[in-house]
């Protein structure tokens, strides 16, 4: 599968480009509106939770920039998830009309949010710098880490981008399933509160450990908020799921790829 | 427009490439081979959507354990092989699985059963359009569409100015393709689609969307791509351009392979069952209109009429024509004079005489043909005249007599007669028709006007212009030499018997 998809690189990259472009078709702004929604979500936050709230959380101040770290790759993830699952069907002329590689699809559609993510990242690091200017022991050098948290979260994000997608062509509750849980399993993960401020609920701590999403949001608050390398044990799990997610997302797609086009 | 320039790549790696016609060859086994495939589609039913997806899962197919009723057969058993250099075409009526069997061919659908096996690089486009994105422009789906067909990025940058050049959408290239409109998808996508030099090329409808001179160009096209032994598969609904560009043609009916072999033969075979299953229809709506309860205005079929004093009546009217066993292109044995005076005086004698004739409403232009109608006046009159009329669907009037214009005076009429128009050689041309009949008075006093009392159908063995097939014979001097004979002659037995043998072959 890997090496079927490299080999449409030159596609994949077309596509995704499009996807991009076509998003801000048409606005005057363009790509800056890929900054501009972020940096207004960063200020937003910063007036709430930092001047209005203060929620008094351990390892979770300045609470702002706490929230951005593990949000933005959440989004990242469940924006991918939720376009890779309709990405046949909004793509239907392109798969029944010509010898089309369907498996490229939802892989565009993680892709093109990686993208947005990366645009975003800028403000994180912003953020970052200015927490650290105010006093803030947040970030670090562990900030190099970063690739190496994307290349995880993107076979993850993909494989199962692959699945839904697949499966949505036949069973079309497939969506509204995942907006659902995802809804869900957004408030599992130790996005809005972190992991350390949850040592007097255990029970909880044993859910959200069953969370997927989990390692890999934590990934991304250990090298980016906390500025530390994240252990073995969170690389080894983030990995395992990412390896797990794809091929058992590849092996779904392939099996059901014979009936695609005439059920798309 | 510069016909040369889009195929000035060709020069480069694409000659190395060409390979030598059928047959000729040591790779010149099939490029296509179809292996009893069939395939079946599920019928859409909401409910067993866990049903569809467990199937897909286990079977890899929709129509795993399906009943026959929860399924539609939409290819059956079909096999055959295209050579290299070969131009095949597939036809039939809409709904035959042309379509269906095309994108098997091309790989966007699994045959149910059976094997596909093709061999080269495909380039399809399929129900017109090759799969363009619609919010996208021309350039950035001219990419994608070229990438699909398994260019690199430089081959296409390489190409694009001879794609742009051939569509003729220099000027909209960069506009959004869900603006453009049919025509201007269809150029694009064979634009793309023949730049990508394919070795097999599979079309499916499109050049009957394109304006004439882009269907010239695309011609053009194929024909080249022919020359240099590429294969191509054309499904079209234009018989006479699927006659001209086809090596070999196969008909396809209702999901099933029905005829297979030289164009000429198999288009007329399919002509004929379309003019046949026309006739069966013109019967059972002329049998629908004569249904008693339906007698009224409000149940006749849509264009047909009728007004009259009544005084006289027309009951019924058939047409008949030569048993159908007979080859068809044949006349009879038809050896009197053509003498339109000649009277009915011979009629009530021949009224049982003649040679076996059905009631049959699609005729071959040149067939000997009989109207027969049968007319009542219980009251009796004096003052009669029957006429007849043969006009287009929309109107226009191909023929009308009646007895007065042929000189006949009337004296009594009581009772209930048969009357036949016999018609030696009715030469219309290919097309539809419909039958006026009355019975007036002298002065044009409709007692029964019944307009469009049946409709039928005529097939020609060849094209022409206007309704009236004239026989014709073409003569030249030497100085003109022909690479092939054409007909010239319609409807001449010596001509039908050439017809005919040359059919045989």
């Amino acid at each position: 599968m890997v090496r079927y998809l490299l080999s449409l690189r030159g596609l994949i990259g077309t596509l995704t480009s499009r996807e991009l472009k076509a998003r801000y078709r048409g606005s005057l702004l363009g790509f800056v509106w890929s900054l501009a929604n972020p940096l207004l979500l960063l200020a937003v936050y910063t007036l709430v939770f930092d001047v209005i709230f203060k929620p008094r959380m351990a390892g979770a101040s300045p609470y702002s920039v706490f929230l951005l770290t593990g949000l933005f790759p959440w989004i990242w993830l469940s924006t991918s998830l939720i376009e890779a699952t309709s990405s046949l069907l909004t793509n239907a002329a392109l798969i029944r009309k010509a010898v089309f590689p369907a498996e490229v699809l939802p892989v565009v559609a993680v892709l093109a949010n990686l993208v947005h993510f990366l645009f975003a990242l800028p403000i994180i690091l912003g953020a970052l710098v200015v927490a650290r200017y105010l006093g803030y022991s947040v970030g670090g050098w562990s900030i190099l880490l970063l690739p190496a948290c994307i290349a995880v979260l993107l076979p993850f994000a993909a494989g199962i981008g692959l699945a839904l997608a697949a499966l949505n062509v036949h069973f079309k509750d497939t969506r509204d399933l995942l907006q659902n849980l995802l809804t869900l399993l957004f408030f599992l993960t130790p996005i809005l509160y972190p992991v350390a401020g949850l040592a007097h609920l255990p029970w909880l701590l044993r859910v959200m450990s069953l969370n997927p999403g989990t390692p890999f949001v934590r990934l991304f608050q250990e090298t980016l908020f906390y500025g530390r390398v994240p252990d073995v044990g969170l690389w080894l799990q983030a990995a395992g799921l990412a390896v797990l997610a794809w091929t058992v997302g590849g092996w779904i797609f392939r099996r059901l790829s014979p009936t695609l086009v005439e059920a798309v | 427009m510069d016909l040369q320039a889009p195929f000035s790549y060709f020069g480069g790696s694409g000659v190395s490439e060409s390979k030598p016609v059928a047959g000729l060859g040591p790779e010149a086994g099939p490029k296509v081979r179809v292996e009893n495939v069939c395939k079946q589609f599920r019928r859409t039913a909401p409910g067993f959507r866990l049903r569809t997806l467990k199937s897909a899962l286990v079977d890899r197919n929709l129509v795993g354990g399906l009943s026959p009723e929860e399924s539609i057969q939409a290819v059956r058993n079909v096999s055959f092989e295209v050579a290299a250099g070969e131009a095949f075409g597939l036809i039939g009526s809409n709904g035959s699985g042309k379509s269906t069997l095309l994108k098997l061919l091309a790989g966007i659908l699994q045959p149910t059963s059976g094997r596909v096996l093709v061999d080269g690089r495909v380039a399809a486009l399929i129900e017109l359009g090759a799969g363009f994105h619609p919010e996208i422009s021309g350039r950035e789906n001219i990419f994608i569409n070229g990438a699909v067909l398994g260019l690199s990025r430089r081959q296409i940058e390489e190409r694009y100015d001879d794609i742009v050049a051939f569509s003729g959408l220099e000027d909209f290239v960069e506009e959004p393709v869900k603006n453009y409109s049919s025509g201007m998808y269809v150029r694009l996508g064979f634009a793309v689609a023949v730049h990508t030099d394919p070795d097999v090329l599979m079309v499916d409808e499109v050049l009957s969307v394109g304006d004439e001179a882009f269907a010239h160009r695309c011609l053009h096209r194929i024909e080249e791509l022919l020359s240099r032994g590429k294969t191509l598969l054309f499904v079209s609904h234009s018989l006479t351009l699927v006659e001209d560009l086809c090596d070999r043609v196969l008909w396809m009916d209702r999901g099933q392979a029905r005829l297979l072999g030289e164009p000429r033969r198999v288009v007329d075979a399919y002509r004929e069952s379309v003019a046949e299953a026309e006739g069966r229809r013109h019967l059972e709506a002329k049998e629908a209109a004569e249904e008693p309860n339906s007698d009224s205005d409000s149940g006749a079929a849509e264009e047909s009429r009728r007004w009259g004093s009544g005084e006289a009546r027309i009951l019924r009217a058939r047409l008949l024509a030569r048993r159908a066993g007979g080859s068809p292109g044949s006349p009879p044995p038809h050896e009197e004079a053509e003498d339109p005076t000649r009277g009915p005086s011979a009629l009530p004698g021949t009224l049982g005489g003649l040679e076996p004739m059905e009631e049959r409403y699609h005729l071959h232009s040149g067939e000997d043909v009989t109207f027969e109608l049968e007319v009542t006046s219980p009251e009796g009159l004096e003052d009669v005249v029957v006429g007849i009329g043969i006009a287009t669907p929309r109107g226009v009037e191909i023929w009308g007599t009646n007895t007065d214009l042929a000189g006949w005076r009337s004296e009594r009429f009581e009772g209930t007669t048969v009357v036949r128009i016999e018609c030696p050689r009715l030469r219309l041309a290919a097309g539809e028709y419909r039958l006026d009949l009355a019975v007036h008075a002298r002065d044009g006093a409709p007692y029964d006007y019944r307009q469009g009392l049946f409709s039928f159908s005529v097939t020609a063995p060849q094209p022409q212009v206007g309704p009236y097939a004239v026989h014709h014979r073409w003569h030249f001097g030497p100085e003109i030499r022909w690479a092939e004979r054409g007909d010239g002659v319609v409807g001449e037995d010596d001509d039908n018997n050439e017809e005919s043998t040359r059919r045989a072959r």
